[in-house]
Protein backbone atom coordinates (compact mmCIF):
# COMPACT_ATOMS: atom_id res chain seq x y z
CA UNK A 1 0.00 0.00 0.00
CA UNK A 2 1.15 3.50 -0.81
CA UNK A 3 1.13 6.00 2.06
CA UNK A 4 0.50 9.70 1.56
CA UNK A 5 2.16 11.72 4.32
CA UNK A 6 1.09 15.29 5.05
CA UNK A 7 3.46 16.53 7.76
CA UNK A 8 2.52 19.49 9.94
CA UNK A 9 6.05 20.78 10.22
CA UNK A 10 9.59 20.15 9.04
CA UNK A 11 10.52 17.99 12.02
CA UNK A 12 7.64 15.63 11.31
CA UNK A 13 8.60 15.53 7.62
CA UNK A 14 12.16 14.52 8.49
CA UNK A 15 10.98 11.84 10.92
CA UNK A 16 8.82 10.34 8.17
CA UNK A 17 11.70 10.45 5.67
CA UNK A 18 13.91 8.62 8.15
CA UNK A 19 11.52 5.65 8.07
CA UNK A 20 10.04 5.72 4.56
CA UNK A 21 11.43 6.03 1.06
CA UNK A 22 9.21 8.76 -0.39
CA UNK A 23 8.56 10.85 -3.45
CA UNK A 24 8.72 14.45 -2.34
CA UNK A 25 5.82 16.49 -3.70
CA UNK A 26 6.44 20.19 -3.88
CA UNK A 27 4.65 22.41 -6.42
CA UNK A 28 3.86 19.28 -8.42
CA UNK A 29 4.52 20.77 -11.85
CA UNK A 30 6.97 18.01 -12.74
CA UNK A 31 5.83 15.17 -10.49
CA UNK A 32 2.10 15.48 -11.28
CA UNK A 33 2.89 15.31 -15.00
CA UNK A 34 5.20 12.32 -14.55
CA UNK A 35 2.65 10.39 -12.43
CA UNK A 36 -0.47 11.40 -14.35
CA UNK A 37 -2.59 8.50 -15.63
CA UNK A 38 -5.78 9.90 -17.09
CA UNK A 39 -8.76 12.14 -16.40
CA UNK A 40 -10.55 11.29 -13.19
CA UNK A 41 -7.90 8.80 -12.04
CA UNK A 42 -5.48 9.43 -9.22
CA UNK A 43 -1.84 9.91 -10.16
CA UNK A 44 -0.04 6.60 -9.88
CA UNK A 45 2.84 6.33 -7.43
CA UNK A 46 4.98 3.25 -6.87
CA UNK A 47 6.16 4.37 -3.45
CA UNK A 48 5.05 6.64 -0.59
CA UNK A 49 4.58 10.36 -1.11
CA UNK A 50 5.53 13.19 1.25
CA UNK A 51 3.89 16.59 0.67
CA UNK A 52 6.06 19.58 1.62
CA UNK A 53 4.62 22.47 -0.38
CA UNK A 54 2.51 23.74 2.54
CA UNK A 55 5.34 23.82 5.09
CA UNK A 56 5.53 27.46 6.20
CA UNK A 57 8.98 26.85 7.68
CA UNK A 58 10.32 26.28 4.15
CA UNK A 59 8.71 29.39 2.63
CA UNK A 60 11.13 32.30 2.96
CA UNK A 61 13.76 34.46 1.29
CA UNK A 62 16.34 36.05 3.54
CA UNK A 63 19.80 37.51 3.26
CA UNK A 64 22.86 37.34 5.50
CA UNK A 65 26.64 37.48 5.07
CA UNK A 66 26.71 33.94 3.64
CA UNK A 67 24.27 34.69 0.83
CA UNK A 68 20.58 34.72 -0.03
CA UNK A 69 18.63 31.83 1.43
CA UNK A 70 15.56 30.56 -0.42
CA UNK A 71 13.36 28.05 1.41
CA UNK A 72 12.46 24.90 -0.51
CA UNK A 73 8.75 25.60 -0.85
CA UNK A 74 9.20 29.22 -1.98
CA UNK A 75 7.54 29.61 -5.39
CA UNK A 76 9.01 31.28 -8.48
CA UNK A 77 6.50 34.13 -8.22
CA UNK A 78 7.84 35.03 -4.78
CA UNK A 79 11.41 34.94 -6.07
CA UNK A 80 10.54 37.14 -9.07
CA UNK A 81 8.99 39.72 -6.73
CA UNK A 82 11.62 39.78 -4.01
CA UNK A 83 14.00 42.76 -3.77
CA UNK A 84 16.65 40.44 -2.30
CA UNK A 85 17.10 38.33 -5.43
CA UNK A 86 19.87 39.22 -7.92
CA UNK A 87 18.53 40.30 -11.32
CA UNK A 88 20.13 37.46 -13.25
CA UNK A 89 17.91 34.94 -11.44
CA UNK A 90 14.82 37.02 -12.09
CA UNK A 91 15.67 37.19 -15.78
CA UNK A 92 16.03 33.43 -16.02
CA UNK A 93 12.87 32.74 -14.03
CA UNK A 94 10.74 35.18 -16.06
CA UNK A 95 11.41 32.99 -19.09
CA UNK A 96 10.31 29.77 -17.40
CA UNK A 97 6.94 28.28 -18.39
CA UNK A 98 3.82 30.44 -17.93
CA UNK A 99 2.61 32.73 -15.14
CA UNK A 100 0.38 29.92 -13.79
CA UNK A 101 3.28 27.50 -13.50
CA UNK A 102 5.46 30.15 -11.88
CA UNK A 103 2.76 30.66 -9.26
CA UNK A 104 3.04 26.98 -8.34
CA UNK A 105 6.55 25.72 -9.03
CA UNK A 106 9.69 25.93 -6.90
CA UNK A 107 13.40 26.26 -7.54
CA UNK A 108 14.13 23.27 -5.27
CA UNK A 109 11.83 21.19 -7.49
CA UNK A 110 13.71 22.39 -10.57
CA UNK A 111 17.04 21.34 -9.03
CA UNK A 112 15.85 17.97 -7.69
CA UNK A 113 14.14 17.14 -10.97
CA UNK A 114 17.63 17.34 -12.51
CA UNK A 115 16.53 17.72 -16.11
CA UNK A 116 19.29 18.81 -18.51
CA UNK A 117 16.76 21.46 -19.59
CA UNK A 118 16.22 22.78 -16.03
CA UNK A 119 16.57 26.50 -16.56
CA UNK A 120 17.56 27.62 -13.06
CA UNK A 121 20.50 25.20 -13.03
CA UNK A 122 22.37 27.41 -15.50
CA UNK A 123 22.65 30.49 -13.23
CA UNK A 124 22.87 28.36 -10.08
CA UNK A 125 25.89 26.50 -11.43
CA UNK A 126 27.56 29.59 -12.86
CA UNK A 127 27.20 31.53 -9.61
CA UNK A 128 28.31 28.71 -7.26
CA UNK A 129 24.94 28.40 -5.53
CA UNK A 130 24.50 25.65 -2.92
CA UNK A 131 21.74 23.37 -1.75
CA UNK A 132 21.21 22.59 1.90
CA UNK A 133 20.22 18.96 2.46
CA UNK A 134 18.49 18.28 5.73
CA UNK A 135 17.66 15.00 7.45
CA UNK A 136 16.69 13.98 10.98
CA UNK A 137 20.42 13.59 11.62
CA UNK A 138 21.48 17.09 10.61
CA UNK A 139 22.30 19.05 7.51
CA UNK A 140 24.99 19.35 4.87
CA UNK A 141 25.71 21.71 2.02
CA UNK A 142 26.73 21.02 -1.52
CA UNK A 143 27.30 23.06 -4.65
CA UNK A 144 24.40 22.68 -7.09
CA UNK A 145 27.01 21.79 -9.72
CA UNK A 146 28.02 18.68 -7.71
CA UNK A 147 24.58 17.86 -6.37
CA UNK A 148 23.18 17.27 -9.87
CA UNK A 149 25.43 14.71 -11.55
CA UNK A 150 23.39 13.41 -14.49
CA UNK A 151 19.97 13.15 -16.10
CA UNK A 152 17.58 12.90 -13.12
CA UNK A 153 20.57 12.03 -10.92
CA UNK A 154 21.16 13.86 -7.64
CA UNK A 155 23.23 13.19 -4.53
CA UNK A 156 20.25 12.99 -2.19
CA UNK A 157 20.08 10.31 0.47
CA UNK A 158 16.64 8.76 0.99
CA UNK A 159 16.20 10.43 4.36
CA UNK A 160 17.07 13.91 3.10
CA UNK A 161 15.23 16.76 1.51
CA UNK A 162 16.47 20.02 0.07
CA UNK A 163 15.55 22.51 2.78
CA UNK A 164 17.01 25.59 1.15
CA UNK A 165 19.09 27.02 -1.67
CA UNK A 166 21.84 29.52 -0.96
CA UNK A 167 22.59 32.03 -3.70
CA UNK A 168 26.02 33.63 -3.73
CA UNK A 169 25.79 37.05 -5.37
CA UNK A 170 28.70 37.70 -7.74
CA UNK A 171 30.09 40.89 -9.22
CA UNK A 172 29.57 39.89 -12.83
CA UNK A 173 27.98 41.29 -15.94
CA UNK A 174 25.84 38.67 -17.63
CA UNK A 175 24.77 37.61 -21.10
CA UNK A 176 21.80 35.17 -21.03
CA UNK A 177 19.88 33.59 -23.89
CA UNK A 178 17.31 30.81 -23.83
CA UNK A 179 16.37 29.25 -27.13
CA UNK A 180 13.06 27.36 -27.17
CA UNK A 181 10.10 27.08 -29.49
CA UNK A 182 6.98 28.56 -27.95
CA UNK A 183 6.89 30.85 -24.98
CA UNK A 184 4.80 28.97 -22.44
CA UNK A 185 5.86 25.39 -22.96
CA UNK A 186 9.28 26.16 -24.27
CA UNK A 187 11.34 23.33 -22.91
CA UNK A 188 14.76 24.74 -23.52
CA UNK A 189 16.64 23.58 -26.61
CA UNK A 190 19.77 25.45 -25.68
CA UNK A 191 20.50 28.00 -23.02
CA UNK A 192 23.63 30.02 -22.49
CA UNK A 193 24.88 32.15 -19.65
CA UNK A 194 28.15 34.04 -19.69
CA UNK A 195 29.40 36.11 -16.76
CA UNK A 196 32.39 38.41 -16.87
CA UNK A 197 34.14 41.08 -14.84
CA UNK A 198 36.51 43.44 -16.62
CA UNK A 199 38.72 46.14 -15.13
CA UNK A 200 40.86 48.36 -17.36
CA UNK A 201 40.46 45.91 -20.23
CA UNK A 202 41.72 43.03 -18.09
CA UNK A 203 39.46 40.05 -17.45
CA UNK A 204 39.10 39.61 -13.68
CA UNK A 205 36.44 36.90 -13.80
CA UNK A 206 35.16 34.80 -16.68
CA UNK A 207 32.47 32.11 -16.49
CA UNK A 208 30.35 30.22 -18.96
CA UNK A 209 27.51 27.72 -18.53
CA UNK A 210 25.31 25.93 -21.06
CA UNK A 211 21.96 24.21 -20.45
CA UNK A 212 20.32 21.41 -22.47
CA UNK A 213 23.49 20.51 -24.35
CA UNK A 214 24.82 17.64 -22.22
CA UNK A 215 23.65 15.29 -19.46
CA UNK A 216 24.04 18.14 -17.00
CA UNK A 217 24.71 21.87 -17.02
CA UNK A 218 28.13 22.49 -18.56
CA UNK A 219 30.69 24.56 -16.71
CA UNK A 220 34.47 24.15 -16.80
CA UNK A 221 36.70 25.98 -14.36
CA UNK A 222 39.93 25.02 -16.07
CA UNK A 223 38.93 26.82 -19.24
CA UNK A 224 37.63 29.78 -17.27
CA UNK A 225 40.92 30.16 -15.37
CA UNK A 226 42.82 30.22 -18.60
CA UNK A 227 41.12 33.47 -19.59
CA UNK A 228 41.25 35.22 -16.23
CA UNK A 229 43.98 37.86 -16.30
CA UNK A 230 43.91 38.29 -20.10
CA UNK A 231 43.57 41.60 -21.79
CA UNK A 232 40.35 41.67 -23.82
CA UNK A 233 42.37 42.58 -26.92
CA UNK A 234 44.17 39.24 -26.63
CA UNK A 235 40.99 37.25 -26.30
CA UNK A 236 40.77 35.03 -29.38
CA UNK A 237 37.24 34.02 -30.33
CA UNK A 238 38.31 30.82 -32.08
CA UNK A 239 40.41 29.74 -29.14
CA UNK A 240 37.39 30.06 -26.82
CA UNK A 241 35.14 28.22 -29.27
CA UNK A 242 37.67 25.39 -29.64
CA UNK A 243 37.94 25.06 -25.85
CA UNK A 244 34.21 24.70 -25.35
CA UNK A 245 33.19 22.83 -28.51
CA UNK A 246 34.08 19.34 -27.18
CA UNK A 247 32.09 19.91 -23.94
CA UNK A 248 28.91 20.70 -25.79
CA UNK A 249 27.50 17.26 -26.60
CA UNK A 250 23.79 17.66 -27.23
CA UNK A 251 21.48 14.86 -28.29
CA UNK A 252 18.85 14.73 -30.98
CA UNK A 253 15.29 14.47 -29.66
CA UNK A 254 11.81 15.45 -30.80
CA UNK A 255 12.53 19.07 -29.98
CA UNK A 256 15.67 19.58 -31.98
CA UNK A 257 18.69 17.89 -33.52
CA UNK A 258 22.19 17.82 -32.13
CA UNK A 259 23.88 19.69 -34.99
CA UNK A 260 21.45 22.58 -34.61
CA UNK A 261 21.93 22.69 -30.85
CA UNK A 262 25.70 22.64 -31.12
CA UNK A 263 25.66 25.43 -33.68
CA UNK A 264 23.35 27.62 -31.60
CA UNK A 265 25.42 27.06 -28.46
CA UNK A 266 28.61 28.03 -30.25
CA UNK A 267 27.00 31.10 -31.82
CA UNK A 268 25.86 32.32 -28.41
CA UNK A 269 29.35 31.80 -27.01
CA UNK A 270 30.79 33.70 -29.94
CA UNK A 271 28.40 36.59 -29.37
CA UNK A 272 29.39 36.69 -25.70
CA UNK A 273 33.11 36.83 -26.50
CA UNK A 274 32.58 39.42 -29.22
CA UNK A 275 30.63 41.61 -26.81
CA UNK A 276 33.46 41.33 -24.27
CA UNK A 277 35.99 42.41 -26.87
CA UNK A 278 33.84 45.36 -27.79
CA UNK A 279 33.49 46.21 -24.09
CA UNK A 280 29.77 45.74 -24.14
CA UNK A 281 28.33 43.20 -21.69
CA UNK A 282 25.75 45.09 -19.79
CA UNK A 283 22.64 43.18 -18.92
CA UNK B 1 -8.11 12.11 4.12
CA UNK B 2 -10.32 15.07 5.10
CA UNK B 3 -9.11 18.27 3.45
CA UNK B 4 -10.76 21.68 3.85
CA UNK B 5 -10.44 24.76 1.74
CA UNK B 6 -12.52 27.73 0.68
CA UNK B 7 -14.23 27.34 -2.67
CA UNK B 8 -15.93 30.37 -4.17
CA UNK B 9 -16.11 32.02 -0.75
CA UNK B 10 -17.65 28.99 1.00
CA UNK B 11 -15.90 26.51 3.29
CA UNK B 12 -15.80 23.02 1.86
CA UNK B 13 -14.41 19.74 3.10
CA UNK B 14 -13.64 16.77 0.88
CA UNK B 15 -12.54 13.29 1.84
CA UNK B 16 -10.10 12.29 -0.90
CA UNK B 17 -6.47 11.33 -1.49
CA UNK B 18 -4.13 14.33 -1.02
CA UNK B 19 -2.78 13.49 -4.49
CA UNK B 20 -6.11 14.03 -6.26
CA UNK B 21 -5.89 16.82 -8.82
CA UNK B 22 -7.71 20.00 -7.82
CA UNK B 23 -9.32 19.79 -11.28
CA UNK B 24 -10.92 16.41 -10.48
CA UNK B 25 -12.02 17.55 -7.04
CA UNK B 26 -13.76 20.59 -8.48
CA UNK B 27 -15.38 18.81 -11.43
CA UNK B 28 -16.08 15.29 -10.20
CA UNK B 29 -16.34 15.57 -6.42
CA UNK B 30 -17.96 19.00 -6.21
CA UNK B 31 -19.76 19.00 -9.58
CA UNK B 32 -18.53 22.37 -10.86
CA UNK B 33 -17.80 21.77 -14.53
CA UNK B 34 -16.91 25.33 -15.62
CA UNK B 35 -13.23 24.47 -15.16
CA UNK B 36 -12.08 22.57 -18.26
CA UNK B 37 -9.45 19.97 -18.94
CA UNK B 38 -7.52 20.38 -22.17
CA UNK B 39 -4.08 18.86 -22.09
CA UNK B 40 -3.86 17.62 -18.50
CA UNK B 41 -0.15 18.51 -18.58
CA UNK B 42 0.09 22.17 -17.69
CA UNK B 43 0.36 23.47 -21.22
CA UNK B 44 -3.04 24.84 -22.20
CA UNK B 45 -4.48 26.77 -19.24
CA UNK B 46 -8.07 25.53 -19.78
CA UNK B 47 -8.04 24.31 -16.17
CA UNK B 48 -7.03 27.69 -14.69
CA UNK B 49 -8.50 28.55 -11.27
CA UNK B 50 -7.49 31.23 -8.79
CA UNK B 51 -5.71 30.15 -5.61
CA UNK B 52 -5.39 32.99 -3.10
CA UNK B 53 -6.16 35.22 -6.09
CA UNK B 54 -3.31 33.86 -8.26
CA UNK B 55 -3.93 31.67 -11.33
CA UNK B 56 -2.94 27.99 -11.00
CA UNK B 57 -3.26 25.08 -13.41
CA UNK B 58 -5.66 22.86 -11.47
CA UNK B 59 -4.59 19.81 -13.52
CA UNK B 60 -1.16 19.88 -11.85
CA UNK B 61 -2.25 20.86 -8.35
CA UNK B 62 -2.53 18.05 -5.82
CA UNK B 63 -5.54 18.99 -3.70
CA UNK B 64 -3.48 19.07 -0.50
CA UNK B 65 -1.51 22.03 -1.89
CA UNK B 66 -4.62 24.22 -1.56
CA UNK B 67 -5.63 23.03 1.93
CA UNK B 68 -6.99 26.01 3.88
CA UNK B 69 -6.48 28.31 0.91
CA UNK B 70 -9.05 30.24 -1.14
CA UNK B 71 -9.93 28.70 -4.46
CA UNK B 72 -12.08 30.54 -6.99
CA UNK B 73 -13.42 28.87 -10.11
CA UNK B 74 -15.26 30.55 -12.96
CA UNK B 75 -18.57 29.78 -11.17
CA UNK B 76 -17.51 31.93 -8.22
CA UNK B 77 -15.86 34.56 -10.36
CA UNK B 78 -19.15 35.04 -12.25
CA UNK B 79 -20.54 36.75 -9.17
CA UNK B 80 -17.95 39.53 -9.28
CA UNK B 81 -18.09 42.91 -11.04
CA UNK B 82 -14.74 42.22 -12.70
CA UNK B 83 -16.31 39.22 -14.39
CA UNK B 84 -19.02 41.33 -16.03
CA UNK B 85 -16.49 43.76 -17.46
CA UNK B 86 -14.16 41.04 -18.76
CA UNK B 87 -16.96 38.84 -20.11
CA UNK B 88 -18.56 41.80 -21.92
CA UNK B 89 -15.20 42.67 -23.45
CA UNK B 90 -14.76 39.07 -24.67
CA UNK B 91 -18.28 39.10 -26.13
CA UNK B 92 -17.91 42.42 -27.93
CA UNK B 93 -14.45 41.63 -29.37
CA UNK B 94 -15.29 38.07 -30.43
CA UNK B 95 -12.77 36.71 -27.91
CA UNK B 96 -14.77 33.53 -27.42
CA UNK B 97 -15.91 31.09 -30.11
CA UNK B 98 -16.34 27.47 -29.01
CA UNK B 99 -15.79 28.67 -25.45
CA UNK B 100 -13.63 25.82 -24.21
CA UNK B 101 -10.67 28.06 -23.36
CA UNK B 102 -12.85 30.93 -22.15
CA UNK B 103 -13.14 30.22 -18.41
CA UNK B 104 -9.35 29.97 -18.24
CA UNK B 105 -8.85 33.03 -20.45
CA UNK B 106 -11.20 35.12 -18.31
CA UNK B 107 -9.42 34.19 -15.09
CA UNK B 108 -6.03 34.77 -16.72
CA UNK B 109 -7.23 38.18 -17.92
CA UNK B 110 -8.29 39.06 -14.40
CA UNK B 111 -4.87 37.97 -13.11
CA UNK B 112 -3.00 40.15 -15.64
CA UNK B 113 -5.09 43.23 -15.01
CA UNK B 114 -4.78 42.84 -11.27
CA UNK B 115 -0.98 42.90 -11.53
CA UNK B 116 -0.78 45.39 -14.35
CA UNK B 117 -4.00 47.40 -14.91
CA UNK B 118 -2.74 48.92 -18.18
CA UNK B 119 -0.67 46.30 -19.98
CA UNK B 120 0.78 46.86 -23.44
CA UNK B 121 -0.40 44.38 -26.08
CA UNK B 122 2.93 42.63 -25.78
CA UNK B 123 2.57 42.32 -22.00
CA UNK B 124 -0.97 41.02 -22.39
CA UNK B 125 0.21 38.37 -24.85
CA UNK B 126 3.01 37.28 -22.54
CA UNK B 127 0.68 37.09 -19.57
CA UNK B 128 -1.74 34.88 -21.53
CA UNK B 129 1.03 32.77 -23.05
CA UNK B 130 0.06 29.75 -20.92
CA UNK B 131 -3.52 29.76 -22.24
CA UNK B 132 -4.13 28.18 -25.62
CA UNK B 133 -7.08 28.81 -27.90
CA UNK B 134 -7.78 26.77 -31.02
CA UNK B 135 -10.47 29.04 -32.44
CA UNK B 136 -9.85 32.76 -32.26
CA UNK B 137 -6.26 33.17 -33.41
CA UNK B 138 -5.65 35.21 -30.22
CA UNK B 139 -5.97 38.73 -31.65
CA UNK B 140 -9.62 38.98 -30.59
CA UNK B 141 -8.65 37.80 -27.10
CA UNK B 142 -5.88 40.38 -26.82
CA UNK B 143 -8.35 43.03 -28.02
CA UNK B 144 -10.74 41.92 -25.29
CA UNK B 145 -8.02 42.24 -22.64
CA UNK B 146 -7.13 45.73 -23.88
CA UNK B 147 -10.79 46.76 -23.83
CA UNK B 148 -11.30 45.39 -20.31
CA UNK B 149 -8.18 47.29 -19.25
CA UNK B 150 -9.62 50.49 -20.73
CA UNK B 151 -12.90 50.02 -18.88
CA UNK B 152 -10.99 49.16 -15.73
CA UNK B 153 -11.82 46.03 -13.76
CA UNK B 154 -12.98 46.46 -10.21
CA UNK B 155 -10.82 44.76 -7.62
C1 LIG C 1 3.92 23.44 -19.02
C2 LIG C 1 5.23 23.37 -18.30
C3 LIG C 1 6.27 24.20 -18.68
C4 LIG C 1 7.51 24.13 -18.03
N1 LIG C 1 8.49 24.98 -18.43
C5 LIG C 1 9.70 24.91 -17.83
C6 LIG C 1 10.75 25.77 -18.26
O1 LIG C 1 10.58 26.62 -19.14
N2 LIG C 1 11.96 25.64 -17.65
C7 LIG C 1 12.18 24.74 -16.65
O2 LIG C 1 13.29 24.67 -16.14
N3 LIG C 1 11.19 23.92 -16.21
C8 LIG C 1 9.96 23.98 -16.79
N4 LIG C 1 8.96 23.14 -16.36
C9 LIG C 1 9.23 22.14 -15.31
C10 LIG C 1 8.84 22.52 -13.86
O3 LIG C 1 7.83 23.49 -13.82
C11 LIG C 1 10.04 23.00 -13.04
O4 LIG C 1 11.04 22.01 -13.05
C12 LIG C 1 9.67 23.35 -11.60
O5 LIG C 1 10.67 24.18 -11.05
C13 LIG C 1 9.46 22.15 -10.67
O6 LIG C 1 9.13 22.61 -9.37
P1 LIG C 1 7.93 21.94 -8.53
O7 LIG C 1 7.95 22.57 -7.17
O8 LIG C 1 6.66 22.01 -9.26
O9 LIG C 1 8.46 20.44 -8.47
P2 LIG C 1 7.74 19.04 -8.17
O10 LIG C 1 7.03 18.57 -9.37
O11 LIG C 1 6.97 19.10 -6.91
O12 LIG C 1 9.04 18.15 -7.94
C14 LIG C 1 9.98 17.93 -8.98
C15 LIG C 1 11.02 16.91 -8.52
O13 LIG C 1 11.82 17.42 -7.47
C16 LIG C 1 11.68 16.66 -6.28
N5 LIG C 1 11.65 17.65 -5.19
C17 LIG C 1 10.87 18.77 -5.13
N6 LIG C 1 11.18 19.50 -4.04
C18 LIG C 1 12.16 18.83 -3.40
C19 LIG C 1 12.90 19.09 -2.19
N7 LIG C 1 12.68 20.19 -1.46
N8 LIG C 1 13.85 18.19 -1.82
C20 LIG C 1 14.09 17.08 -2.58
N9 LIG C 1 13.43 16.78 -3.71
C21 LIG C 1 12.46 17.65 -4.11
C22 LIG C 1 10.42 15.88 -6.46
O14 LIG C 1 10.45 14.69 -5.73
C23 LIG C 1 10.42 15.63 -7.96
O15 LIG C 1 11.27 14.58 -8.29
C24 LIG C 1 7.70 23.20 -16.98
C25 LIG C 1 6.65 22.38 -16.58
C26 LIG C 1 5.42 22.44 -17.23
C27 LIG C 1 4.31 21.54 -16.79
S1 LIG D 1 -5.61 21.01 -18.64
FE1 LIG D 1 -4.39 22.01 -17.21
S2 LIG D 1 -3.09 23.17 -18.41
FE2 LIG D 1 -4.15 22.00 -19.90
S1 LIG E 1 -12.71 29.78 -28.26
FE1 LIG E 1 -12.42 27.72 -28.84
S2 LIG E 1 -10.57 27.24 -27.87
FE2 LIG E 1 -10.69 29.34 -27.56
Amino acid sequence: MINHFVPKNLKEALTILNKHDCYIMNGGTDLMVQKHVSTGLLPKFDKDVLYINNLKELDYIKKDEEGIHIGASTRYVEIENSPLIPNIYKRVIKEIASPNIRNMATISGNIANASPAGDTLVPLVLNDAEVVLTSANGERKMKVDEFVYGVRKIHREKNELISEIVLKPQELSYFYRKVGSRKAESITKVSFLGGVKIENKVIKDFRVSFGSVAIKTVRNREIENKYIGRNINELDINEVINDYAPLVTPITDQRSNKEYRHKVAMNLLKKFVMDIKEGGINE
Amino acid sequence: MKISFILNKKNVEVDVSPSMRLLDVVRDVLGLTGTKEGCGEGECGACTVLVNDEPYNSCLTPIINVANKEVMTIEGFRETKSYRIIADAFASQGGSQCGFCTPGMILATYAVLKKNPHPSEEEARLALSGNLCRCTGYQAIVDAVMLAAKKGIEL
